[in-house]
């Protein structure tokens, strides 16, 4: 019982922040742009929330939870400033978006490493190559918890899983609900129709780069304050690109992605709660880690067929060209 | 009414931009590192002689007993030569137009498979070295054969799946490592035997001391190798077409399908000789609950040589040379010695931008052009 | 200053291109409420000067007025707002959208969703529906167009124009994809838009369109206006020699075929796509030694579908290939290849030719792994290099750097050059034309007629897909039509009519 108690939890608390980076993906890939670069993302708005975190927590008291919610709004925006220069080499640049996006990923390790050492020794005077943040506190819905089984998904929330959840649903109602959804996907297909529609190919594309590097950076804070409780260069797990993986499995639309997520988390808990429950040494826990990407990846051989691509994905629109 | 634009010479024509686009990628790079240690109150010039001075290739002020320049560029070789394997793997891939992300994954898992099997054997040196060889070149080739048949054979996207297998490989690797390999002080796989070890590890020679790797022979003949198959070999004719256009290569009667699985495995051997290098040859050893950059840091390598082989001999060296330098410099200069990757990454992100530069260059020719059949075209009306 | 005759007038307009004056010092007037045709080949820059006018380039010199008024038209947005709109030849619809999201692209009505404004497609629906029903132009707003046909799409085109409430309406050669009864209707339709009082402009290098609704046609050649006319007073070969600069002659030189043995035999061949759908139903024909077959059919009725398969691009789901006797249908493309099959493909970009590969590599694509360009797997450059010189000297291949040439750089028509020399040199009993003079200049496309017709006299078996109707009575001698995957005739050529080829195409006629 306890057991899938915290698989369930554990689970979510992996999932949800995945889910919302793959979300990011979404936007981008559906404009046109492919996103290798969010593994860079998340760890560049993670290092961003996270130095704004260390910088204002002397503001507040020790077990204030503000700093944590600052945090994430300044992830989300270190994302976003950070993914301009993904958006500035595929939209404007005309550069190959594989290319760039790995470019990105390496830039931003180096970068986010070079920086938090540096300012750890000129700023803090303190020579470490992380930003420690603690793990966030937890809290249950009263009632709702109690219930077997099901309560395990209103149990030990991380406030960050509520953020998440507001945000994917905005998400969704952009993009399948508005206007700006709607050039954003026209141009996953045909960026010449958008252009003759008279909506500027090349700005939807970069508005929805940015809100790929908003989403990122929020899965990537979401991260630093579950799993590893800091940042560090630590945070460059490979979740960014699972969460490729889980957007790809997920046919490029939202609802389809959450559940590639839920099973990405739920497999990697499981794993966790198998070593435990058949008493074997914690080395095998990295042998049950292996289980998500097996599991994508014969998956992804039942549904790859059926599955569609953006048909403009990749290409690089160039008016002049008929 | 000719006027010629010095920098517009001087990039040349498409053929010669192959080469003058990555220099300035390179130089717009040192440049803006310069600005970062000029910010930090340091001088660039000095820090960059300091990258050379710690790599070997211009001598230090003083030197510890048995060390040279010598053994300084040694041991640059040795942390070289693994790089130029795995850009090569990546090059080769990306001339038949895949992307061969998984060079990371093909070189732990050949090099966890070849410590494991040879590693710590008995075997005499002139048996282990050819086994390690060999052992690293065919697993590398398998598993990188196993994301080419996932595409022919089900239209998995190969970024994906060598994402996936990249990290299988690294949590089964950090597992195997834990349970079987590990050496209790340094929590890394146990250190091979000599006679496995692809680096000759502190050897005498007049009176210095120092790693000689011979894997950079290997290297570079694999890198001329490369080069051979691309340009004179039927194979690798078939390769660039695939690369340039698949389905003109259908068309052609090539059959795109086989082709995508030799392409994957001569880059997985490529990559597992850049693993067997690197973890029997330059390391010795294995780190657990990491998957090494190397093989993500060649993608970059390789576009900054263009893919082609001779470019990726010197695209490698100089971010080798930055990479192993970086450690004397922070030691002599007093800068993190991250300051390293991130001009590394710069040069990168420049490199990426290479498509632009020249889309620049070509429109400021055409714009001189058309000003010139402007004015050719009102003097002819008049 | 403006003449308060027209409502679109053109003065002095000049453009460039990169090596090219596309439109040279062109000034025309166009009335309110007439069809004014702009005709010309391709390249004449017919479609570069209604581009300035709808803002998607600016004149290098040169006014444009609208209404009497100056305008500057930066942007497609901007035409828009003048009320001006325009049917592109390729049509610019978004495939996995409905019709209705199609057609308020770009100025989506919004309503309430509770505190949440969304983009209002009930309300859309509506108004689609009640416009395609004052024009006469049914459609199913809710229907994705990936799911409708061309002409369909075409009226989803003209609906987004008149949605816009365009007053001047552009079509760009809006017949090539159509049937000849589709045709009549599109013309109709203009008519019924005309009268309506809308301006159109019709660019187009069909006579026969001009003839049966134009009122003024401008006639560009080279880039250059060469004579405005009044269409009822002109007559159509006058017309054809100004467009073309020269005497044109219609009538294809043609010897009457000697068909030899069989040499393609294709039974109850059936082709699915990749979502298993069938796309070439159950196909029976047979080609002869020395006999053009042609098949005639609406884009998108499994034609290519039909070439691809007997080259070996894409399998049969069932039914049997024979060459020359072998059964080829499970053979790959290469052994095809060297039993005798030549192929002129459809898109001679994307499939033909290796574009980023010099014009040696691609003349060679097809042979290059035999001596003596390659032996022991090792490639001999310079058998590449002879003969690409020896093909471009016979075929008359022009390019920048002859045999060094990047084969992106080269135009249209020379690559297609390169691709027939390549594919007729290799002296094979089947050749497959694809399309295969679309959108070359009459001069080119004459000389690929003749050179078809040269292969037929050679004896060789030609299997011909065209969508230009006028091609397929010109060259075939037996004509095969299909709709929607079958074949629903195959006759002589000299026994059938191109109004009754037309009803065929239309699945209409059902024999």
């Amino acid at each position: 019982m306890n057991t899938i108690n915290t698989l369930i939890i554990d689970g979510l608390s992996f999932a949800l922040p995945l889910f919302i980076m793959a979300i990011g993906g979404i936007y981008s890939e559906r404009s046109g742009v492919t996103n290798l670069a969010i593994e860079g993302l998340q760890g560049f708005g993670a290092f961003v929330g996270a130095l704004a975190a260390t910088l204002l927590s002397g503001f507040f008291a020790a077990s204030s939870q503000v700093p944590m919610f600052l945090a994430m709004l300044f992830a989300m925006l270190g994302g976003m400033v950070y993914s301009m220069l993904h958006a500035v080499l595929c939209v404007k640049f005309k550069a190959d978006q594989v290319i760039s996006g790995v470019v990105i990923n390496i830039l931003a390790m180096a970068l986010t490493t070079f920086l938090t050492s540096q300012l750890n020794a000129s700023v803090f005077g303190a020579p470490s190559n992380k930003f420690v943040l603690g793990t966030s506190v937890r809290f249950s819905v009263p009632g709702l918890s109690s219930i077997p089984v099901v309560g395990a998904f209103f149990s030990n929330i991380y406030p960050f899983e509520l953020v998440i959840i507001a945000a994917a649903l905005i998400a969704w109602y952009f993009l399948y609900k508005t206007p700006f959804g709607m050039h954003l996907r026209a141009c996953g297909d045909n960026p010449h129709a958008v252009d003759a529609a008279g909506v500027e190919v090349g700005r939807v594309r970069f508005a929805a780069v940015m809100v790929s590097g908003a989403l990122s950076g929020l899965g990537g804070i979401c991260f630093a304050y579950s799993i590893s409780a800091q940042f560090s260069p630590s945070i460059y797990m490979g979740y960014g690109y699972l969460a490729i993986a889980a957007l790809i499995f997920g046919n490029w639309q939202i609802g389809p992605t959450l559940w590639a997520c839920l099973i990405f988390g739920f497999a990697r808990s499981a794993g966790f709660a198998l070593t435990q429950a058949l008493g074997l040494a914690a080395a095998f826990s990295d042998l049950f880690m292996t289980l998500p990407y097996i599991i994508t990846l014969l998956l992804l051989i039942f549904f790859s067929k059926s599955n569609r691509a953006p048909r403009a994905l990749g290409e690089i629109y160039d008016k002049g060209k008929r | 009414m000719k006027r010629q634009n010095w920098f517009l010479t001087l990039m040349g024509d498409s053929k010669r931009q192959k080469f003058t686009i990555p220099i300035l990628a390179i130089l717009l790079s040192l440049l803006a590192g310069a600005v970062v240690y000029l910010i930090l109150g340091k001088n660039p010039i000095t820090a960059y002689l300091s990258y050379l001075q710690g790599s070997g290739l211009v001598p230090k002020g003083n030197y510890a007993a048995k060390k040279s320049m010598l053994t300084d560029l040694m041991s640059l070789l040795n942390a070289w030569t693994p790089m130029l394997f795995a850009s090569l793997s990546v090059a080769v891939a990306m001339r038949s137009g895949l992307f061969n992300i998984g060079v990371s994954g093909q070189m732990m898992i050949a090099g966890l498979i070849a410590t494991a099997t040879v590693g710590y054997s008995s075997l005499p040196a002139p048996v282990a070295k050819p086994l390690v060889v060999l052992i690293s070149a065919l697993v590398g080739a398998a598993v990188a054969a196993l994301i080419g048949f996932l595409k022919y054979k089900w239209n998995i996207n190969e970024v994906v799946s060598a994402i996936m297998i990249n990290y299988m490989v690294r949590y089964f690797v950090s597992f195997c490592i834990k349970r079987y390999m590990a050496d209790p002080v340094s929590r890394q796989s146990r250190a091979i035997s000599s006679a496995a070890r692809l680096s000759l590890m502190d050897t005498e020679i007049g009176g210095l001391k120092m790693d000689i790797p011979l894997g950079i022979i290997l290297a570079v003949i694999a890198v001329f190798l490369v080069r051979f198959l691309f340009d004179r070999m039927e194979l690798g004719f078939e390769f660039r077409t695939i690369g340039a256009n698949p389905l003109a290569a259908r068309y052609a009667g090539i059959n795109v399908g086989r082709n995508l699985i030799v392409t994957m495995a001569l880059s997985g051997v490529l990559a597992g000789l850049a693993g067997a290098t690197y973890f029997l040859g330059y390391y010795g050893s294995i780190q657990p609950d990491t998957l090494i950059a190397t093989g993500f840091d060649a993608i970059a390598v390789s576009i900054l040589g263009n893919s082609s082989p001779i470019g990726i001999l010197l695209s490698s060296f100089l971010i080798t040379v930055i990479d192993k330098g970086s450690t004397y410099m922070s030691s002599t200069v007093g800068v993190r010695q991250e300051i390293g990757s991130l001009i590394t990454g710069l040069i990168l992100l420049f490199a990426a931008c290479g498509a632009f530069f020249s889309y620049l260059i070509a429109r400021s020719r055409q714009k001189a052009a058309d000003a010139e059949a402007k004015t050719a075209g009102k003097e002819e009306r008049v | 200053m403006a003449n308060d005759e027209y409502i679109v007038e053109m003065r002095h307009i000049t453009k460039r291109f990169p090596g090219i004056v596309a439109n040279n010092d062109i000034s025309l007037g166009i009335k309110k409420g007439e069809i004014f045709a702009l005709l010309g080949e391709n390249g004449a820059g017919k479609s570069t000067l209604m581009s300035m006018l709808f803002g998607m380039y600016e004149p290098d010199e040169g006014e444009i007025y609208i209404r009497g008024k100056r305008e500057h038209i930066s942007s497609p947005n901007h035409a828009t707002r003048l009320n001006i709109g325009m049917v592109h030849q390729h049509f610019k619809l978004v495939s996995n959208y409905t019709i209705a999201e199609n057609i308020i692209l770009g100025i989506e009505p919004r309503r309430l969703a509770g505190i949440f404004p969304v983009v209002d497609i009930k309300g859309t629906n509506e108004k689609v529906a009640a416009l395609s029903r004052q024009y006469g132009l049914e459609v199913n707003p809710a229907a994705k167009i990936e799911d409708v046909n061309v002409s369909t799409q075409q009226r989803v085109e003209i609906l987004k124009m008149l949605y816009r409430e365009a007053e001047i309406l552009i079509f760009d050669e809006p017949t090539a994809v159509l049937t000849p009864q589709e045709i009549d209707f599109l013309l109709q339709i203009i008519r019924g838009l005309r009268d309506q009082g809308k301006t159109i402009i019709l660019i187009t290098h069909k006579l026969e369109e001009i003839k049966q609704v134009a009122d003024r046609c401008a006639i560009l050649n080279r880039g250059k206006l060469i004579d405005v006319l009044d269409v009822a007073a002109t007559s159509t070969q006058t017309m054809a020699n100004l467009m073309v600069g020269r005497e044109v002659d219609f009538t294809v030189d043609k010897s009457p075929a000697r068909p030899g043995g069989e040499i393609l035999k294709v039974e109850h061949l059936t082709v699915k796509n990749a979502d298993g759908f069938p796309v070439v139903k159950d196909v029976s024909f047979t080609i002869h030694a020395g006999e053009i077959f042609a098949i005639a059919g609406v884009s998108g009725n499994g034609q290519t579908e039909i070439a691809d398969a007997v080259a070996g691009m894409i399998p049969a789901a069932e039914g049997s290939i024979t060459l020359d006797g072998t059964d080829i249908t499970r053979s790959s493309v290469r052994a095809r290849t060297d039993l005798g099959l030549s192929y002129i493909p459809e898109d001679r970009q994307s499939v033909g030719l290796v574009l980023d590969f010099s014009l040696a590599d691609n003349l060679a694509l097809k042979t290059y792994y035999k001596p003596p360009f390659s032996e022991k797997g090792i490639l001999n450059h310079a058998a590449f290099d002879s003969y690409g010189e020896k093909l471009i000297q016979e075929y008359d291949v022009r390019s920048g750097q002859g045999i060094h040439t990047v084969t992106r750089s080269m135009s249209g028509g020379n690559q297609q050059k390169a691709i027939i020399a390549r594919e007729i040199e290799r002296d094979s009993k089947l050749m497959i034309f694809v399309q295969p003079t679309r959108g070359l200049d009459i001069g080119a496309i004459e000389n690929i007629h003749r050179q078809i017709l040269a292969e037929r006299d050679k004896g060789r078996a030609v299997l011909l897909i065209s969508l230009e109707l006028d091609e397929i009575m010109g060259l075939a001698d037996t004509i095969g039509v299909i709709f929607s995957g079958e074949i629903l005739k195959i006759a002589p050529a000299d026994t059938m009519t191109t109004n009754e080829v037309g009803q065929y195409m239309m699945g209409v006629k059902q024999a």
